[in-house]
């Protein structure tokens, strides 16, 4: 301990965080191994196999890539993955955008309108996916739903829309009710991230005569940037896994305008009982996401200065 | 206290906020209301917007069955997985984040890689493998797991009635603090016994019995998804290097540094995540389908699912159901609010 | 510092020992306990020496079964259970209910997974699809000579048959069929179409004058449910006997035949003229929930369960459902029909067949079960078990209009979700012919796969 660091040798340091770093990470490292990775590898590896409720992983059905071949041939999948991606593309910056202005919002105010708030958006994540989404299916109901009634006594709509069953309409349904289940979270992270802002900083600032926007700017937003990397990596995890809402919705109707990839994947494997292509496409979904998130770690982490 | 200013953008973001949050509110409120009407009513045109006769009913036909039990399990199911989940995550966020370690970037490669791809298709799989695994090994693991989730657990409280004898640290000590520990200590004990337990009390032969059917086959999968690794490594992003290095120049050790500086900066990461695994594995509706069997071994959202008939939702029911979910979690919610918005502020860490 | 290590060394230690000896609390009440409680000596060992005819069974029940008045799902499965296995010493049943919604992604990963029930109480669509991949039992001993006299019906002992191999035992069964809205179809003059005598058999021609009136009327249509999965078998009769045309012809699916394409085309045209819901939003259960609320007039996805699983509902909502057979242009209508049954899922174990062979059979050859699933039942003998019930008596007429069972055909898993896509697309104005010769064409080659 004595050493300063720049006597050390850089080799023999690392030696030793690595010891302790791993040390850290066994417990983590062990449920992830045992509880993911394994089951992960399986799961990769049958997707070359012409693997179904017939035909076991056995060498008799390896298929080497056809699974993957076909499904770049699938028009039906390459729907879904339009879907998706402009799901993905709508969705990510509206819930990071929307929630950081939330959370900017309220993160000053009294801590008893702050809970409120924070709470209340928090309601649709607490009250579960399922319950929310039948309320939410109701509303948009054709015949009996609040939205139309509303619209129809405000004379703006001569007869009822088909809000879910209306190839138009379908997929920004989706988005609204998606954005509402999605933005609880972020805001819960932003403002626990805003409080921990070095306020030291923020006064100094304040000193010099800098607007709200450019203390905001210069001194809140790269302090809050792991933060927003974390939010957008896991919003666009989750939007292009989205899938109770599109069951629970529209079954990937009117037409397939609001068929995605997992929604596609899960009726592949529970209804036509083709795992091996399923799963083919699931890992070509984790590869699209794995290269989208290393996208946005190399943009995003060079803001972060420390 | 600074004053503040009361500028237009102030009160028309505050406008939008009220209206915005009505649609968030609003499904919450159908849903509270909808517990207490009848099949009916629930589904009546006009709509009913507040229950003019408000039924138990609801409640009464849930309560038919062994809800209260489904809900102990539900409740136990997301603290196991909570506990862990924090215990772990921490740990390996902040390695993660803040040493220079070999092999480092492969690791957080394989999280997020892991993360991205689609739950479905390692279901099969790991479906088999709690099959194949049997309670007797999990007791074994389970005792390694329990003692450092206790060890940690209880050490932090120890180490904070230690430092209160302390005279320096006397003044930042508060009553509070010392009993939520002790609580900590006590649901954590309680929850592992219980939860170790459970499974053999139900079953005569808890060494031949899969783990598939047992609350572990939903909170083992659950402990091992990696966001909250991720999570907490984004948080400890944040701690500065300086204060790291500082601690280590005192002669702390990487434990002592791990719980009196680093637990304290990622405070606020802690909380979130400790509210978003609870909720996120009461919620996991897919997976305890898949694990769970028995009619005692069922979470309060399982449950309610094998009451709907064929071609009939009960809306009052699911509505009720869902009420009784929301309970808890608006509860963990509240208490876990002071987490988040309580973190230790780099200014005074600094200081 | 040191102090604090070594204060927390000691803490570690004792955290350890502590949740060492916790976790083995949990362990070592069992190898003490149980030889106490159960047969004390005999079997020192733990699997070896157990009587080899001990065998212990699960049975999958989703609520088919109607229970007794606010009785929980389950109950009565339960009672069946304790009653049979007070009777049969050797066997053990262990009852789980499952739900209708979720059940096929939890059958379909416990079967990929190995750990299936060994009983599963459902209809012919999910199990032949099963017993074709080779994960049932071939149940062809209990299909004996008189039991096939019995039931005296080969397009019910079809339905129970994949790739010749009988898979599925069947309890009972039931049609299914329409239902109006008595209120609405009376107050609009509808009702002057609707045959109200013998078996209800109308025609098309009557079918489109009355919902031309109720439409006039203000009343919603019935709607064309196409979401979702589920109910479709409602849809393809309606379409079918509309110009009788076949879905399917034993061999390979005909929806694009001229009869089919007329229906289709019919039904297209009547949805942008209003008189036939849109239904691109909903699957059968909403579609059902539509017409409980009284929000609609009238259902194409009726049955026994739904009228039944429905009543206190319709009651409350002031809804009286007619029950009719399809429209069709000849007037001889022809039904699809619901049949329940049990299969036995093939686990590697003999014993445990035979035993659940013993169970199925001895459920299924009693009256009170057959009457708690309110179908009717396949073995001619057991003779009429609602004997006064005037609804009944009208299903049994339905009976009669039986058409040849293809829900076991191949491919029929990716038939239906050509076929709800197919609706969707004729429902957004596409075009008919071109539609159904691809769907169709899509249908027939997933029969190879």
């Amino acid at each position: 301990m004595a050493k300063t660091p720049a006597q050390r040798n850089s080799h023999a340091l690392k030696r030793r965080e690595t010891v302790v770093a791993y040390l850290f990470m066994l417990p983590a490292l062990f449920f992830f191994v045992a509880f993911v990775i394994l089951p992960m590898i399986t799961g990769v590896v049958t997707s070359l196999f012409n693997y179904t409720m017939k035909n076991p992983v056995a060498a008799e059905n390896f298929i080497g890539l056809k699974n993957y071949i076909d499904l770049f041939q699938d028009k039906t999948f390459l729907r879904a993955m339009l879907n998706t991606l402009i799901l993905v593309v709508v969705t990510v910056p509206a819930v990071t955008l929307f929630s950081l202005w939330v959370s900017s919002a309220i993160y000053q105010m009294r801590e008893g309108v702050r809970s409120f708030f924070r709470c209340v958006f928090y309601l649709p994540v607490v009250t579960g996916t399922v319950a929310v989404v039948v309320v939410w299916k109701w509303m948009f109901d054709g015949y009996s739903g609040i939205l139309n009634y509303v619209l129809s006594s405000l004379g703006l709509i001569g007869k009822n829309v088909m809000w879910l069953g209306d190839t138009r309409f379908a997929i920004w349904c989706i988005i609204l009710i998606m954005f509402t289940t999605y933005v609880g979270q972020p805001i819960v992270l932003y403002v626990a991230a805003l409080g921990n802002v070095d306020q030291s900083l923020v006064e100094a600032a304040q000193v010099d005569g800098a607007t709200d926007l450019q203390v905001f700017w210069k001194i809140k937003w790269p302090q809050v940037m792991p933060t927003t990397l974390y939010i957008v990596v896991i919003t666009t995890i989750n939007t292009f896994q989205c899938f109770s809402l599109i069951q629970l919705l529209t079954s990937g109707g009117p037409e397939g305008t609001t068929n995605t990839v997992m929604y596609y994947l899960y009726t592949n494997a529970f209804q036509l009982y083709k795992y091996g292509y399923a799963n083919s496409m699931g890992v070509v979904l984790a590869i699209i996401i794995a290269i989208l998130s290393a996208i946005q770690f190399k943009v995003m982490s060079k803001d972060v200065s420390y | 206290m600074k004053k503040k200013k009361i500028t237009p953008y102030k009160v028309i973001s505050l406008i939008i906020l009220c209206v915005v949050a009505f649609t968030f509110v609003f499904p919450f409120y159908w849903i509270i209301t909808g517990a207490f009407k009848s099949q009916s009513v629930a589904i009546a045109l006009p709509p009913q917007w507040f229950p003019t006769e408000p039924t138990m009913a609801n409640f009464e036909k849930l309560f038919k069955n062994p809800a209260w039990q489904w809900m102990l399990n539900t409740v136990l199911m997301a603290l196991g997985s909570m506990l862990l989940v924090c215990g772990t995550a921490a740990l390996c966020g902040y390695a993660l984040a803040k040493k220079r370690f070999y092999g480092q970037s492969i690791v957080f490669g394989l999280i997020i890689c892991a993360m991205a791809l689609p739950k479905q298709v390692v279901l099969v799989p790991l479906v088999r493998m709690m099959a194949s695994l049997r309670l007797r090994w999990l007791y074994l693991l389970l005792g390694v797991i329990a003692a450092a989730v206790i060890a940690v657990i209880v050490v932090t409280a120890i180490k904070n009635s230690y430092n209160w004898l302390t005279a320096e640290a006397r003044r930042d000590w508060k009553v509070k603090d010392y009993l939520f520990h002790l609580l900590a200590v006590a649901v954590a004990v309680v929850a592992v016994v219980y939860l170790v337990k459970l499974p053999g009390l139900l079953s005569g032969t808890p060494e031949k019995t899969p783990m598939t059917d047992t609350l572990w086959a939903v909170i083992l999968p659950t402990v091992g998804w990696p966001f909250g690794v991720f999570l907490m490594k984004q948080f400890s992003e944040t701690i500065p290097n300086e204060i790291l290095e500082a601690a280590r120049i005192d002669g702390a050790g990487e434990v002592n540094t791990f719980i009196t500086v680093v637990c304290p900066i990622i405070k606020p990461g802690f909380g979130a995540l400790a509210i978003f695994t609870f909720i996120n594995t009461w919620n996991d509706y897919f997976l305890q389908l898949i694990m769970l069997q028995s009619r005692a071994n069922l979470t309060i959202s399982l449950g309610i699912a094998t009451l709907q008939a064929e071609f009939a939702t009960n809306y009052g029911l699911m509505m009720a159901g869902a009420a009784l979910g929301a309970v808890p979690i608006v509860a963990i919610f509240l208490i876990f609010q002071k987490f988040f918005t309580q973190g230790i502020t780099m200014g005074a860490v600094k200081g | 510092m040191k102090t604090i290590r070594k204060v927390l060394a000691l803490v570690l230690a004792l955290c350890i020992v502590l949740s060492l000896a916790a976790c083995t609390g949990g362990k070592d009440p069992d190898p003490t306990k149980t030889p106490d409680a159960s047969n004390p000596p005999a079997n020192p060992t733990e699997e070896g020496n157990e009587p080899a005819d001990e065998v212990e069974l699960l049975w999958w029940a989703p609520p088919t079964f109607i229970q007794d008045a606010d009785d929980p799902a389950g109950t009565y499965e339960q009672k069946l259970v304790d009653e049979f296995n007070a009777s049969h010493p050797g066997i053990t049943v262990r009852v789980e209910t499952i739900d209708f919604t979720t059940a096929s992604d939890k059958i379909t990963t416990a079967i990929e997974s190995g750990t299936a029930a060994d009983i599963l109480f459902d209809a012919p669509g999910r199990i032949i699809e099963y017993g074709k991949n080779g994960k049932l039992v071939d149940l062809g001993d209990m299909f004996t000579d008189e039991f096939k006299k019995d039931v005296g019906n080969d397009d019910l002992l079809t339905s129970c048959q994949g790739n010749g191999t009988y898979y599925m035992y069947p309890i009972s069964a039931s049609p299914f069929y329409m239902a109006i809205n008595e209120k609405m179809w009376t107050d609009s003059g509808a009702m002057e179409f609707v045959n109200l005598e013998g078996n209800r058999a109308w025609t098309t021609e009557d079918f489109e004058k009355a919902i031309e009136k109720l439409t006039a009327a203000g009343y919603n249509p019935g709607v064309l449910f196409c979401g979702g999965q589920g109910g479709d078998q409602g849809t393809r009769a309606f379409i079918a006997n509309l110009y009788d045309g076949s879905v399917a012809d034993g061999k390979e699916y005909t929806f694009n035949s001229e009869a089919m394409i007329q229906g289709l085309t019919k039904a297209q045209e009547w949805i942008d003229k209003g008189w036939l819901g849109n239904g691109v939003q909903y699957n059968g259960g909403q579609s059902i929930e539509l017409f409980v609320a009284g929000t609609t007039a009238y259902e194409f996805c009726w049955g026994t369960s739904a009228a039944g699983n429905n009543a206190a509902t319709m009651e409350a909502n002031g809804v009286t459902p007619i029950s009719l057979p399809f429209p069709s242009a000849d007037g001889k209508p022809v039904l699809e029909y619901l049949v329940n049954g049990f299969c036995v899922f093939d686990n590697g174990d003999d014993a445990k067949a035979e035993a659940a062979k013993t169970f199925i059979k001895w459920l299924c050859d009693n009256k009170e079960n057959v009457t708690r699933t309110g179908a009717f039942p396949v073995l001619q003998s057991m003779g009429n078990l609602y004997p006064g019930d005037a609804e009944k008596e009208l299903l049994v007429e339905f009976t009669k209009m039986y058409g040849p069972y293809y829900n076991t055909m191949d491919g029929f898993a990716n038939m239906r979700a050509q076929w709800f896509d197919m609706l969707q697309k004729i429902t957004g104005g596409g075009d008919v012919t071109e539609l159904a010769n691809a769907a169709v064409e899509a249908s027939n080659a997933g029969m190879a796969g």
